[in-house]
This record gives structure tokens, sequence and C-alpha cells, in this order.
């Protein structure tokens, strides 16, 4: 799927953003923005970051994730990557790239149920 | 230089630059199993021996005189042209991989090693090339990788063991190609599957070395990007030990002696639980 543009949706109360295929620096700041603009015009619990269309990965656009999922936990709100592909998975822990402690869900389905239920119960080891 | 050579007639006799130098190495050329070509600074074919005309099916008179380039597939026409300037420049190409085209206009797979030919006041005033057919060989390369990459598939399925949990047996002593390849696999089978839950089995990895511990950790890590959370089962004692000495940090990874033991953890994440049809768990 080649996608071209971010778009910003609101269903119910979360906060559903598409990135483009190939994101530049500019759309990656944009979404920045983006974000922080929704999160005051609708005060969604949750954002839902996805990815599925991204075939690259660079440090910038890691780091902004990071701290937009962190700006948003400064308002309430929970944020979830959703999609990422296997590829862009592998390079983006080769080059030791977090997400910090944003979550992750395999599929958008996913990411609306982690932030709609209660967090899945996870075993202590 | 003093060289001794035997005629037939079991006499020695004693050349000095002489012509029976000059016979000695235009032997050596001929009866060479490699094909030798002399070219040119401009690509101009000036020497062609026996081997030649074997590898490439054109006889000596047919092709001196022509531009090697008449070898040269067309989408390969830079090559020539690279090779010389850095002949020219006194520089030689070593073992150079590519493809030439016989008379017969077969493709084949060759090696090439070209050398500059001197004058005595040390100027480039040719190039001399030595060609191998390696399209066997190449073959061959292509499918001992093939059968390795077979072999591991097929020693490392990623098996769907319930509803969202997949098992992947670790092997170790993977090299870093192939562990890539390995955890790309995994991550395929869970998008596939839809899984939520990875158990990594290492009951088949003989030695746990820093190689395979960071390969298990930037697995774990991959997982995690998509949702997808890893328990690490069949450790045995040699492999905590080893884990262990390592400073391996596993604190947020669940790990499990027995895979069955690695299965009722994976049940527990996904709020299942198995019960007895008579109602009594």
């Amino acid at each position: 799927m080649i996608n071209k543009s971010l778009s910003v949706v609101k269903i119910r109360d979360t906060l559903m953003v598409t990135m483009p295929t190939d994101p530049d620096d500019v759309m990656v700041s944009a979404l920045q923005e983006a974000v922080l603009e929704a999160m005051e015009k609708y005060r969604p619990q949750g954002l839902v970051l996805d990815i599925s269309a991204v075939e690259t990965l660079d440090s910038f656009f890691a780091r902004t994730v990071a701290e937009t999922s962190r700006m948003v936990a400064l308002m309430g709100g929970r944020t979830v990557i959703a999609g990422m592909r296997p590829s862009v998975a592998i390079t983006a822990t080769q080059l030791g790239l977090t997400m910090g402690t944003t979550m992750a869900a395999l599929n958008v389905d996913r990411a609306l149920d982690l932030l709609t239920a209660k967090p899945p119960r996870r075993e202590s080891a | 230089m003093k060289n001794k050579i035997r005629s037939k007639g079991g006499e020695t006799a004693t050349g000095i630059q002489g012509f029976q130098t000059q016979a000695l190495l235009a032997a050596i050329v001929e009866s060479s199993d490699d094909a030798i070509i002399g070219k040119t600074l401009e690509g101009t074919v000036v020497s062609w021996n026996l081997a030649a005309e074997r590898m490439y099916g054109y006889a000596a008179r047919e092709i001196v005189g022509r531009s090697i380039n008449t070898l040269v597939p067309p989408n390969r026409s830079e090559e020539t042209v690279q090779i010389l300037e850095r002949v020219k420049r006194g520089e030689r190409v070593d073992h150079f991989e590519t493809v030439r085209l016989r008379k017969d206009d077969l493709c084949i797979n060759v090696s090439l090693t070209v050398s500059p030919i001197k004058d005595e006041s040390g100027r480039v005033i040719g190039a001399s090339t030595i060609a191998r057919d390696i399209t066997e060989q190449k073959k061959l390369r292509e499918a001992l990788t093939q059968r390795a990459k077979e072999i591991l598939d097929v020693s490392t399925p990623v098996l769907q063991v319930w509803e969202g949990v997949v098992v992947a047996p670790f092997i170790g002593t993977l090299d870093t190609q192939r562990a890539e390849q390995f955890t790309e696999r995994l991550l395929e089978r869970i998008v596939e599957t839809n899984s939520s839950v990875a158990l990594l089995d290492v009951t088949g990895v003989p030695a746990m070395d820093t190689r395979t511990a960071q390969h298990l950790i930037e697995t774990i890590a991959a997982l995690r990007l998509l949702g997808a959370q890893a328990v690490l089962t069949g450790v045995r004692p040699a492999i905590a030990q080893m884990l262990t000495h390592l400073g391996i940090n596993l604190t947020d990874v669940v790990t499990r002696s027995s895979l069955a033991a690695g299965l009722a953890v994976a049940l527990e994440i996904l709020n299942l639980k198995i019960s007895a049809r008579d109602g009594h768990t």
C-alpha cells in the first residue's frame, strides 16, 4: 500500500493517525504538530499511530514518535504504534532504536483493543 | 639469465634471453588451461591462445585484429573501458567476475585477471587477460547457498501451536545474515498468524555465546515492536549458567526450562485456560 499523506481521524475516544509510506523530516515534524492540535481539540484518551505503510525508519522518526508519545502521556493519554513491518522492526532493533515506553500492536484492530480495554495481564518473570 | 633446456637428443643447451626462452614461454601460453588474451590499450585483440579458442569458440584468425568488445554482452559495455583505464595506470585487475559471450551466443560466467604489458622503459603498451570459465563453480556456489537456506528453513519451522501463539526453535551459531533471515521469518509468521506470543525455544542451542545472546535480544526487541511478547523456553541449567555469566539482562523476559511450561505462560498471557470436559480443571 502506497500512502502519500498523513491522516488524522477521531474514532470515538481515540485518535487515529496514519503515516504515509516514506515520511520525510517535514512530514514527521508535521505529525507531532497534527497530534498536539488534535489532542487539544478532541481530548482523546488514546492515540493510535498506524505505520503499516512505512517502509523505512530513521532515528529522527523514532525520536519524534517517542517524544509525541510522552507529550500525549502528559496530557493523560496513551499511545500505541500499530502495524510495524517486519523488515522495519529488524532495522529498528539493529540500530538500537526503541520507541521508549510506547506500546506496540500488530495491527490497528489490536491497537484499539489495547486502548479501549483493560491492559492485558502480563505474567511477571 | 641462464637457462638450461634439454633438447630431444638429450644434450643440454644454454639459452641466454634467446630464442629458446621465447619458445618456452610461447609453449607455456599455448598449453595453458586458462584463456590468455593479449590486447592493445584500445582493446584490439593481438594474441589468442588455444584455451581462449575453446572457451570462447572463436579461432585465433577469427578474432585477432578485432575488438575485445566482441565478447562483451551489451549490458556490460562499459567494463572494457573501465578495465583498460586501470591497466593504463599500471594497475592489475584481479579476479574480476563477470559475464562474457561465446561465438555461439552462449553467456558464460568468467573470472578475469588483467595485467599491464610494459615495454623495456616501463611504459604500458598493452593488456594481458587471463580468463577462467567459472560457470560450473558459480552454479555449485549458488546451489550450496540455496541448500544452506533450505536446511535452515527445514530445521527452524515457526509453528503455530495455539491461536495467537507460535513456537520458534532457536538454533545457535547462525551467521549475521542467517540470523536476520530467521528473525524476519519469525516476524512474518507473527503477522500471518495474528499472534501475540512467541515461544523462543533454546533447547537446540548447544552453547550460549555472545553472538547468539545478541541475536536473542534483538529478536525479543523486534517482537515487541510488533506487539508480541517473547517467552524463552527450554532453558537448561547449562544455558542458564552461560546467560548469567554473560551478564545478559533478561529481567523483563519470561523464561522457562521447558516448552510445556512456556505454553502455560502463553495461555496465561492470553487469559486462557485449559479445563477438562466434565467441568473439572
